[in-house]
């Protein structure tokens, strides 16, 4: 920006009647002025030097953020719509109640669902696009979501690729390196679990469909438990756990997950077939998920009035809520956004609280100068040249700001990602940080350098 | 044959404002200066000596009349022409020295050239041999505060010169000097002369005065040639 302004000048070196200093002797004057007030160009920096660190750490939160959720979401399939029932009938029985319940309501009570960032966004969503029924009076019926109902919405409505019913609880576990039992979420789930929730095996076999049918005592571990239980995954497979003091052998353990938005935290669960699990630890009564996947993410909407409409034909007097992921990623993605929005004006205050203290102590420094001003104008420097020179100063002193900025802001990172805020700097974060800086000088450093180029050159050279 | 006119005044006019009336400061100035003349403008404080220099300088312009420096017409003169007057034609010489704390001797001595677009190498060997004229030439690195007086007034000398204008333009040379700074300076304004620059030195001491070849007077806004001054 800088250099273009200059070329502006240029051509009217060739004029000849004018008196035009070199662009290259004016940067020696302004690197004179700059190296023998090291401490001015540093405090006047410091509101640049804020600015751009404020800036660039927006930047990398922001991108963190985005990022994070990114993360948080990877196992939730853009397309799944989630369907529950929610009983609220008066006698609450059977096995499993506290768990099942849990496994109803998406992003509630699951220890990995209440990923830091994503946690604000899960929360405010649970019930929200796909609820259709807010009357707590209602659902007095006890319906418990089946196979045969999955099966209905897979043929009648269009536009389901996929579809699978799970539901969690709690359970004792012991077994291997456990000194005590210990409870852990038990997710009782079918065999094509893992490609709704786009999880990989680390070891071993996911649950088959004939663990299911057959009602075997077989488990998948999430990479966590494997490791508390058995110390890792290699040591995990094929071991036996108990589970509620019943043996089940291990056939896999999956990938590391990390932190997820909602639902179980696959890291931290033990996985057993659907079939097994209600005959063995939560009882018919259990109230499972049904999700299913929309072929095309566009359709969600038209594929959840649909599914609306062939449940009510099969349960009447039911509510069922449904949520869809694709509508959570927005809102954690949006709650981000707005947090970004909302840093970046900060920054932008920053920038010009920075840029005013630019200006004033350029102004003191103009007045500081005058008589060198005037001894300038004196010798015949025209105004477009000192000019030039006052607003390269300022330029070079908010760079100094700028690159100090960048490096705070770098050095300040373990600070935040200490608070658990995820950072990621960039180069194009520093960039940006730096034009910036720059601009911000250079527009508040325009004034008082016109004020300069402008002085009278009597007034100036007799200035004391 | 007539020489050459360094300077040529006619009917300048120059007046301040107060409030709502103008003080006339200089009436009517007719002045001529030759080249390779040495004029001093000789008036008590408050005479107009410095709106004049500054006048002649391109440093302010008058209310009225004509003023050629070196053939050409400066009251017809806007800012760029008169920066253009002030860095070729003029060689400022003030009594406070005027150079520029932050820089150092020789940076404060190629000023002129620099600002006319020369690059540094170029114009420290222009430089070079007025400095050594001068005699500054071990002092080049230093700023002005670690100079004497009389130094600082040959560094100011040594800008005003390397330029090569048409005119010395030297505002009390010696006010802020002792009296031995003083001669020296005056014996250089001698031998400036000698060499053929054209100066016009601007005091009230009679003293100083008398080293030029010609005086004018100035009193109270109007110029006297020489011994027509009136009691
Ligand atoms: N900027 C100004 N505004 C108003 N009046 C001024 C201004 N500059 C000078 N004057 C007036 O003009 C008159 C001449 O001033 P000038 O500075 O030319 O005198 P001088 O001969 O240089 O005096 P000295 O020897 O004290 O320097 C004085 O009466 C002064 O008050
Ligand atoms: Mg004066």
């Amino acid at each position: 920006m800088i250099t273009g302004f200059l070329l502006l000048f240029k051509p009217r070196l060739v004029r000849g009647m004018e008196i035009n200093m070199k662009i290259s002797e004016i940067w020696k004057l302004v690197w004179l002025n700059l190296s023998q007030n090291k401490s001015k160009v540093i405090l006047t920096s410091t509101g640049i030097l804020v600015g751009a660190a404020t800036i660039m750490l927006v930047l990398a939160i922001g991108t963190g953020g985005k990022l994070e959720v990114a993360e948080q979401f990877k196992n939730l399939n853009a397309g799944a719509i989630d369907i529950t029932y929610e009983y609220n009938g008066n006698e609450m029985s059977g096995g499993g109640m506290p768990g099942g319940r849990m496994g109803q309501s998406s992003g509630g009570g699951m220890p990995g669902g209440m990923g830091a960032g994503a946690g604000q966004g899960g929360s405010g969503m649970g019930g929200f696009p796909g609820m259709f029924g807010f009357s707590e009076q209602t659902n007095t019926e006890n319906i418990i979501l089946s196979q045969e109902d999955l099966n209905t919405l897979k043929e009648e409505v269009s536009g389901i690729s996929d579809g699978t019913l799970s539901y969690t609880s709690n359970a004792d576990v012991d077994g291997g390196d456990l000194e005590e039992t210990a409870t852990y979420t038990i997710a009782g789930v079918q065999s094509n679990y893992t490609q709704i929730s786009n999880l990989e095996m680390a070891l071993g076999e996911f649950l088959t469909e004939e663990d299911n049918t057959y009602k075997e005592k077989t488990c998948v571990l999430g990479w966590q438990t494997a490791k508390d239980i058995f110390g890792s995954a290699m040591e995990a497979y094929d071991e036996t756990v108990y589970i509620d003091n019943r043996a089940y052998t291990v056939s896999g353990v999956l990938e590391e997950i990390g932190t997820v938005a909602s639902g179980i935290s696959p890291d931290d669960a033990i996985f057993i077939p659907y079939e097994t699990g209600i005959k063995y630890l939560t009882g018919k009564n259990v109230s499972p998920t049904l999700t299913v996947i929309a072929e095309d993410v566009d359709q969600v909407n038209a594929v959840m009035e649909q599914i609306e409409t062939v449940l009510a034909e099969s349960y009447p007097e039911a509510v069922f809520t449904m949520s869809d992921a694709g509508s959570k990623m927005e809102a954690a993605n949006q709650s981000n956004e707005t947090l970004t929005l909302l840093l970046i004006s900060m920054a932008v205050i920053v920038f010009f609280v920075g840029g005013i203290g630019i200006m004033n102590v350029l102004f003191v420094s103009v007045k500081e100068r005058t008589n060198e001003i005037g001894i300038l104008k004196a010798i015949g420097c025209s105004q477009k040249d000192i000019l030039v020179e006052f607003l390269l100063e300022a330029s070079c002193i908010s760079l100094v700001g700028a690159i100090l900025g960048v490096i705070c802001a770098a050095g300040i990172t373990p600070l935040i990602e200490y608070f658990s805020v995820r950072v990621e700097l960039s180069v194009s974060g520093a960039v940006l940080s730096l034009a910036f800086g720059i601009l911000t000088g250079t527009v508040f450093g325009f004034y008082p350098a016109l004020k300069a180029s402008r002085l009278v050159p009597v007034v100036a050279l007799n200035h004391e | 044959m007539d020489k050459k006119k360094i300077i040529v005044m006619n009917g300048i006019h120059k007046g301040y404002r107060l409030g709502e009336d103008m003080v006339p400061v200089l009436k009517d100035i007719h002045f001529q200066v030759e080249e390779g003349e040495y004029v001093a403008i000789l008036g008590p404080s408050g005479s107009g000596k410095t709106t004049l220099m500054n006048i002649i300088g391109c440093m302010d312009i008058a209310d009225s009349g004509e003023y050629y420096l070196d053939g050409q017409p400066v009251h017809e003169m806007e800012e760029k022409g008169l920066n253009r007057m002030r860095n070729k034609e003029i060689g400022f010489i003030f009594q406070n020295y005027q150079l520029i704390p932050t820089y150092n001797i020789l940076q404060n001595i190629m000023m002129p050239l620099i600002v006319r677009g020369m690059i540094s190498k170029e114009a420290k060997e222009k430089c070079m041999e007025t400095i050594k004229l001068l005699g500054i030439d071990h002092r080049l690195e230093h700023k002005p505060n670690e100079l004497s007086g009389g130094q600082k007034q040959r560094a100011s000398i040594a800008r005003a010169l390397v330029g090569e204008p048409a005119l010395l333009l030297a505002d009390e040379p010696t006010g802020a000097l002792d009296s031995a700074s003083g001669r020296e300076v005056l014996k250089l304004f001698q031998k400036l002369h000698d060499m053929g620059h054209t100066i016009v030195m601007i005091t009230h001491d009679m003293n100083v005065a008398k080293t030029a070849g010609r005086i004018v007077h100035i009193v109270d806004g109007q110029l006297y040639e020489g011994d027509s001054l009136p009691q």
